[in-house]
């Protein structure tokens, strides 16, 4: 299958618009098509584009990432966990948090519409990617992002090596993706292995202990191998050094950072860290690259 | 280049002239030694070119404070309401201290994803310079910001009963060529006053800041107890962000109205304010005060120059004299260097 991805953004560059009009901070109106449960405070939701045209030519990088509008209630980002080989429908994986994702569990229902700004940031860099195996290391909600990246992969088989997820979340039920992930696995079009922190006494026929663990498990040749991780801060403390140790080299492990948002098109200044704004030069960024800027992963 | 003369006595001809060109804006007095900036459209005479700093400088023509930037019904797609739209500005007496930042406010609003907002300002902003003479909180010649050879439309320098005004884009030599009884050919006399005036200049700065290698510097010293000291002393008010004519840090809050109206407003916001990098579930990236004043310290003089190539600290001294607790960014790299 040929499919050409949206070049990545030469960041501080020449005036460009975003695809979701000339605005950046104008969002353009999306319809919930359909909603789902993912976990208990963790929904997907499905949203087309009103535009029609817009619709079909919503193109983006896997690891880039949307802001989500509700004009009177607010705006977040958010990443997106389907493929940009299968357009024409965006979905969102989204968990309760606060004031909006509130509103979006309390109020929104299929037919609504919302206001989607993007796509925004750089995405993972998946050209490096072709001919090589793919370790994919997601710690909670982190398989949101990671789930588009598996789609695409997968949607592209035959161009990549070895496909390798190893997912860590707390309980059976915060499992997201589940049934989906279960039956990929059982396929082989991809390894896939499920842990959860303690199973707690319910059926789980994953892997019990932190994901690190998983690791331990896995033959890698990590010459041509590239690791994606995502997963929330406490997740990287563990799991960056033990690729390290594992022999990947500092760039050849690949993470996506969450930070303080609000225009997400390089003006606002929130999600500043060192010299970087997380939401033009990120959030994929590479473990060397994350090292060498102070407050990138530790605080 | 083209550069003109300008008699003195002519000035508020000049200014009267401008009015055709937009509403006109201008340092005013407004109490003994405090200036801000006014439209003077009214009684030009108010003008004082020469004042060296307005408290809050020329960024609030082009973002307002507070502005809405899309209203509608709660929940339905929403539109600009143009609320921060200004129409034609002219900007009269921006020292070229203040046009080293208006340069660096379009490197920021400009490039990438243009900024509406600031553009439909911008584009409408006759820049009007003018030739200040520094005084003790001035250091911008160690930033390499104390002249300007572009950004200007015109550019006023006073001399003894003249100005040498230099012509700097076409809508200047619109505004000449509209009033050929203000202006005449500069002499060689002239030119030659302006040289001097420039080295006496040169001469007249008594505050400078050693920025050799001064990222390098702060790369070394990021965990330098330097930082938690000025923690400790700053209060974290963010004056010096608010008077500083680079920062323009904002955030966005959705408001509701009354009737079901609804606006997304757009705030002028600090990286020293406490909120500023709080995320959902409340974890905050730098809830130590040492750490958001590093972040602006390390934001200015070196992300900015990793990112474009110069920081974005143009030495007007504002900052130095609005901080309640009498932090100065000179003496902070001075410490940070070890040579306090
Ligand atoms: C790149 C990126 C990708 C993301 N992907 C996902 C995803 O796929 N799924 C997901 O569920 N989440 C994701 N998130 C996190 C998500 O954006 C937040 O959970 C969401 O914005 C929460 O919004 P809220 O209004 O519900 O929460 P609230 O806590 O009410 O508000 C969160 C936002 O409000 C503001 N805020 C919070 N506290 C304060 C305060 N004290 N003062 C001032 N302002 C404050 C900030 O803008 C903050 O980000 C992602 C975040 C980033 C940066
Ligand atoms: S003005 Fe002074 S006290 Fe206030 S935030 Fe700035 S450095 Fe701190
Ligand atoms: S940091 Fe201080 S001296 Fe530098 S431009 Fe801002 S207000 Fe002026
Ligand atoms: S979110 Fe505004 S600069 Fe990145």
């Amino acid at each position: 299958m040929k499919f050409q991805l949206p070049q990545p953004l030469k960041v501080r560059g020449a005036p460009r618009e975003l695809a979701t009009g000339a605005n950046p901070y104008q969002p353009a109106p999306a319809r919930v098509m359909r909603i789902q449960d993912l976990t208990p405070d963790v929904r997907l939701f499905e949203l087309r584009f009103s535009d029609g045209s817009l619709a079909r030519t919503f193109a983006w990088r896997p690891g880039q990432f949307v802001e989500l509008s509700v004009l009177g209630v607010g705006e977040g980002p958010f990443s997106l966990p389907s493929s940009p080989t299968r357009p024409g429908i965006l979905q969102l994986g989204i968990r309760r948090a606060g004031t909006l994702t509130n509103y979006l569990f309390d109020h929104i229902s299929e037919g609504d519409e919302l206001g989607i700004r993007g796509p925004l940031g750089n995405g993972f860099p998946v050209e490096r990617f072709s001919n090589h195996d793919v370790l994919m290391i997601a710690g909670g909600l982190g398989m949101v992002p990671l789930r588009g990246l598996l789609h695409y992969l997968l949607d592209l088989r035959s161009s990549v090596g070895r496909i390798i997820l190893l997912y860590g979340s707390r309980s059976p039920e915060q499992v997201l993706f589940r049934d989906e992930l279960e039956s990929l696995a059982r396929r082989g079009d991809a390894e896939i292995v499920l842990s959860v922190d303690s199973a707690g006494g319910r059926i789980w026929n994953g892997r019990e202990g932190v994901v690190t663990e998983l690791l331990d498990d896995v033959e890698l040749d990590v010459d041509r191998t590239y690791a994606v991780a995502c997963g929330p801060p406490v997740f990287y403390e563990f799991v960056l050094e033990k690729l390290v140790d594992a022999g990947f080299g500092k760039n050849r492990i690949f993470l996506s950072l969450e930070r303080r948002m609000e225009c997400g098109v390089g003006k606002c200044g929130h999600c500043a860290v060192g010299y970087t704004f997380t939401c033009l030069h990120g959030p994929v960024f590479s473990y060397w690259d994350a090292i060498n800027l102070p407050e990138l992963i530790y605080t | 280049m083209q550069t003109l003369r300008m008699n003195s006595a002519l000035l508020p001809e000049l200014l009267e002239a401008l009015k055709e060109w937009g509403r006109v804006w201008a340092p005013v007095e407004r109490a003994p030694d405090v200036f801000s900036l006014e439209v003077i459209d009214d009684d030009v005479r108010r003008a004082r070119p020469e004042a060296l700093r307005t408290i809050v400088p020329f960024k609030k023509l082009l973002l307002k404070p507070r502005f809405t930037m899309l209203s509608g019904r709660t929940g339905e797609a929403p539109t600009d309401p143009l609320d921060n739209d200004a129409g034609a500005q002219v900007l009269f007496g921006v020292h070229a201290c203040d046009v080293h930042a208006l340069k660096i406010l379009d490197l920021l609003y400009l490039t990438d994803y243009a900024d509406p907002y600031y553009q439909r300002n911008r584009e409408q902003l006759v820049v009007i310079g003018y030739g200040c003479w520094p005084d003790e909180h001035c250091f911008c010649e160690s930033m390499d910001t104390s002249s300007v050879d572009d950004g200007f439309d015109l550019f006023l320098t006073p001399l003894e009963g003249r100005f040498l005004v230099a012509v700097g884009t076409s809508v200047g030599d619109d505004i000449v060529r509209a009033n050929p009884n203000l202006f005449e050919a500069a002499t060689r006399q002239d030119t030659r006053d302006y040289l001097r005036r420039l080295r006496e200049r040169e001469e007249a700065f008594s505050l400078e800041i050693d920025v050799t290698d001064l990222p390098y510097v702060l790369e070394l010293k990021k965990d330098d107890p330097v930082w938690d000291e000025l923690g400790k002393k700053c209060l974290c008010c963010g004056s010096c962000s608010m008077v500083c004519p680079t920062c323009s840090c904002f955030n966005v809050m959705d408001e509701v109205g009354p009737g079901g109206d609804s606006s997304r407003v757009r705030i002028w916001d600090a990286c020293l304010y406490r909120d500023y990098a709080v995320v959902a579930g409340g974890h905050n990236f730098r809830a130590d005060r040492a750490d958001r004043v590093r972040q602006r310290y390390y934001h200015k003089q070196e992300a900015f120059v990793r990112e474009f190539g110069m920081p974005s600290c143009v030495g007007c001294g504002r900052c130095i004299e609005n901080c309640p607790t009498g932090i100065n960014v000179v003496e902070v790299f001075q410490y940070v260097r070890g040579e306090l």
